[in-house]
C-alpha cells in the first residue's frame, strides 16, 4: 500500500438510518400546511406501500386534544397511524419495544424536552429508540421531538435559555425555532463559546433530513424558512445558511456535503 | 415535626359526596375550612402523574375554592408558558396535592426536575403531603405500579417506610400482584387502601385510616413466618358528608348548574349530565 491510499471500509446499514429534525411545523404548528409531514410520510412509503406512523406525544404529557390531532393528519387512509402514551401504559401496546421495532416511522410532538427525556428514560425508550434507528426505522418530531436526537440543544421551553442532552444519535448540537426571540440565538453562540459541539439551528418551517450523522437535504414548507449550520471556529461564532429546498414547488434537490461550518456554502454572520 | 402525610387509596376532584368528604378531611386537617384560619389555605396540586390533563386541573380549581383555598396547580409540562420558581412556589404551600396517573412518569419527571428534593424540603417544614393512587404511593418506600404496563413494584420516595398498595379492592390484577410480591419478600409489607379509603401517617406512623364510602377499608399485608401473605383489616373511621354538598343540597346545587349555564329546566339528559363532570 503506498501513500496517500486509503483503505475505505463502508459501514453497513448507515444509509438506512434517517432522522427528520424539524425546527418547527408540521400539523401541530402549521394549520392546513402538509408539506413538511407529506415529506416523511413519502420517505415512510419506500419502506412500506401503507407505512406504519407511532406517534408520541410524550412531551406534551400525552395530551389527548394532540393525540386526535395527529389522528386527522395521519389518518388510517395513508397510513397505519398508532400513538404511545406512556402515562397510560395498562392501555395500548403491551411490548413497547416490539412495537417501535415494527413501525416505519416515529413522529415525536413537541412540548418538554426534559419530560420528555425523563419519561422516556424511565420506559426505556431512549434505548429502543436507538435501537428502532439503527434498524432503519425513520425518526422525526419538531421541537422537543427534533431537540432529543441530539447531542446536545438549546431549550428555552422552561423559561430561561438553557442547555440540555439529548439521546446523542446525531453528534451535533441543535437549537429549533430559530429566529423568533433574539435571546435564544444569543445564548446558544454562547454555548457554543463555552465548548457546545457545533450543529443545526432550524427556522420553524425547515426540517433537517439526516442519513447516519449527516446532513443530506434541508427542507422547507415555507419560502422564505432559512436553516443554519452553526460553530465556533476560534476566533468568530460561524453562521452558514444551508441551501434549503422549499416543497412547496418543484425543484431539484440539493445535497449538502458534510457536518456544520460547510465554506462553500453563503456565510451570513 | 415533619410533615403529616395523607395517602388515599383512590378519588377525584369530581363533585361526588364520596370524593368532597375526603377534600373536606385533608383542607380540615391543614387547618382550612370556612372560618377555621385567618389566611386561606395554600394548596397546590401536581397532576404530573396523570400529564397535566386540563380538565383534572380545573376541576381541582373548584373543589379546593369551595372550601375558601387558594388553590394553584404546577404543570412541568407548561412551564413554557407559565414559569414558576418550583422551590419558592412548594415551600410557600400549606398542602401539596399529588394526583394519580404513571408512578413511573411522576418520580422520573420530580428526578428530573428536581421535584424530589422539594418536596423532602416541603415535608420537613410541617407542609402537608398528600395524594391519590400513584400520588399515595409515592410517598412509601414501594408502590405497586401499573405505569409500566404489568403490575409491578416500583420504589417511592421513601418518606414512610414499607410499601402500598391503592385500589386494592378495586383492582384485583394490581391486588394479587401486591400480594405475591409481598409473600416472596420481595418488597416490604405495608398499607393497601381501597378507593374512597386514606391514611393519615405523621412520622411514619400510622394515626389513623378514614373512608368516606362505607364499603372502603385498608388493610395491612405482612409477610407471614411460613411465607405466607397476611392481610389484616385496618380499623377505619366512616367521614361525615361532605359540607358543601350538605349545605347545598345535590338537588340545590344541580338546579343551580343547570341556571347557570342557561339551560332551559327539565329532566337532565344524558348530554346534561356528561356536563355535570
Amino acid at each position: 500500500m503506498k501513500e496517500g491510499d486509503a483503505t475505505v471500509v463502508r459501514l453497513p446499514l448507515e444509509e438506512d438510518r434517517q432522522i427528520v429534525a424539524y425546527g418547527g411545523g408540521g400539523f401541530s404548528m402549521e394549520a392546513g400546511n402538509r408539506l413538511l409531514d407529506a415529506y416523511v410520510l413519502d420517505l415512510a412509503r419506500r419502506r412500506r406501500e401503507r407505512p406504519r406512523v407511532c406517534f408520541l406525544p410524550t412531551a406534551s404529557g400525552d395530551a389527548d386534544h394532540y393525540v386526535v390531532r395527529f389522528y386527522r393528519a395521519f389518518p388510517g387512509s395513508v397510513c397505519e397511524p398508532s400513538h404511545i402514551s406512556l402515562f397510560r401504559r395498562d392501555r395500548g401496546a403491551r411490548d413497547l419495544r416490539a412495537h417501535m421495532l415494527a413501525q416505519d416511522l416515529v413522529y415525536v410532538g413537541g412540548g418538554s424536552i426534559l419530560s420528555l427525556l425523563g419519561t422516556w428514560r424511565a420506559h426505556g425508550l431512549d434505548a429502543i429508540l436507538a435501537e428502532a434507528w439503527r434498524a432503519g426505522v425513520i425518526l422525526c418530531g419538531l421541537s422537543a421531538g427534533s431537540l432529543c436526537w441530539y447531542s446536545q440543544g438549546v431549550t428555552s421551553f422552561h423559561g430561561e435559555v438553557h442547555q440540555v442532552r439529548g439521546l446523542g444519535l446525531l453528534p451535533w448540537s441543535n437549537c429549533v425555532h430559530y429566529g423568533t426571540g433574539q435571546d435564544r440565538r444569543v445564548a446558544y453562540h454562547a454555548m457554543l463559546r463555552r465548548g457546545m459541539c457545533p450543529g443545526y439551528a432550524a427556522e420553524d418551517g425547515t426540517a433537517l433530513h439526516f442519513r447516519g450523522p449527516k446532513l443530506i437535504s434541508a427542507i422547507a414548507s415555507r419560502p422564505q424558512a432559512r436553516a443554519w449550520c452553526v460553530g465556533d471556529r476560534g476566533e468568530e461564532i460561524v453562521e452558514t445558511a444551508l441551501p434549503t429546498r422549499y416543497l412547496g414547488e418543484p425543484q431539484v434537490p440539493t445535497r449538502v456535503s458534510g457536518g456544520p461550518v460547510a465554506d462553500d456554502l453563503e456565510a451570513v454572520a | 415535626m415533619s410533615g403529616a402525610i395523607v395517602a388515599i387509596g383512590g378519588t377525584e376532584f369530581t363533585m361526588r359526596p364520596e370524593n368532597e368528604a375526603l377534600h373536606d378531611y385533608v383542607v380540615g386537617l391543614a387547618g382550612g375550612g370556612p372560618g377555621a384560619v385567618p389566611e386561606p389555605l395554600r394548596i397546590c396540586l401536581l397532576p404530573t402523574a396523570s400529564g397535566d390533563p386540563h380538565e383534572q386541573i380545573v376541576s381541582f380549581h373548584g373543589a379546593m375554592e369551595r372550601r375558601g383555598c387558594l388553590a394553584s396547580a404546577i404543570s412541568l409540562f407548561r412551564l413554557g408558558v407559565a414559569p414558576v420558581d418550583l422551590a419558592e412556589h412548594l415551600l410557600g404551600q400549606d398542602v401539596i396535592y399529588v394526583t394519580g396517573g404513571s408512578m413511573v412518569n411522576l418520580l422520573a419527571l420530580w428526578l428530573e426536575h428536581r421535584i424530589d428534593e422539594i418536596i423532602r424540603a416541603a415535608h420537613e417544614r410541617g407542609i402537608v403531603l398528600c395524594g391519590y393512587s400513584a400520588g399515595s404511593m409515592c410517598w412509601f418506600e414501594q408502590g405497586l405500579s401499573r405505569g409500566g404496563g404489568a403490575p409491578a413494584s416500583f420504589p417511592g420516595l421513601g418518606l414512610i417506610g414499607g410499601s402500598n398498595c391503592v385500589h386494592y379492592s378495586q383492582d384485583p390484577t394490581r391486588r394479587d400482584a401486591y400480594r405475591r410480591l409481598v409473600g416472596e419478600g420481595a418488597i416490604p409489607g405495608g398499607l393497601a387502601l381501597d378507593d374512597h379509603a386514606a391514611a393519615l401517617i405523621r412520622e411514619g406512623e400510622l394515626v389513623e385510616v378514614v373512608r368516606s364510602r362505607e364499603t372502603a377499608a385498608a388493610y395491612r399485608v405482612e409477610r407471614g413466618a411460613d411465607g405466607s401473605v397476611v392481610e389484616v383489616e385496618v380499623p377505619s373511621r366512616l367521614l361525615p358528608p361532605a359540607r358543601a354538598t350538605t349545605e347545598l343540597g345535590l338537588a340545590e346545587m344541580r338546579e343551580l348548574r343547570r341556571a347557570r349555564s342557561g339551560a332551559t329546566a327539565g329532566p337532565p339528559g344524558p348530554g346534561r349530565l356528561g356536563r355535570l363532570r
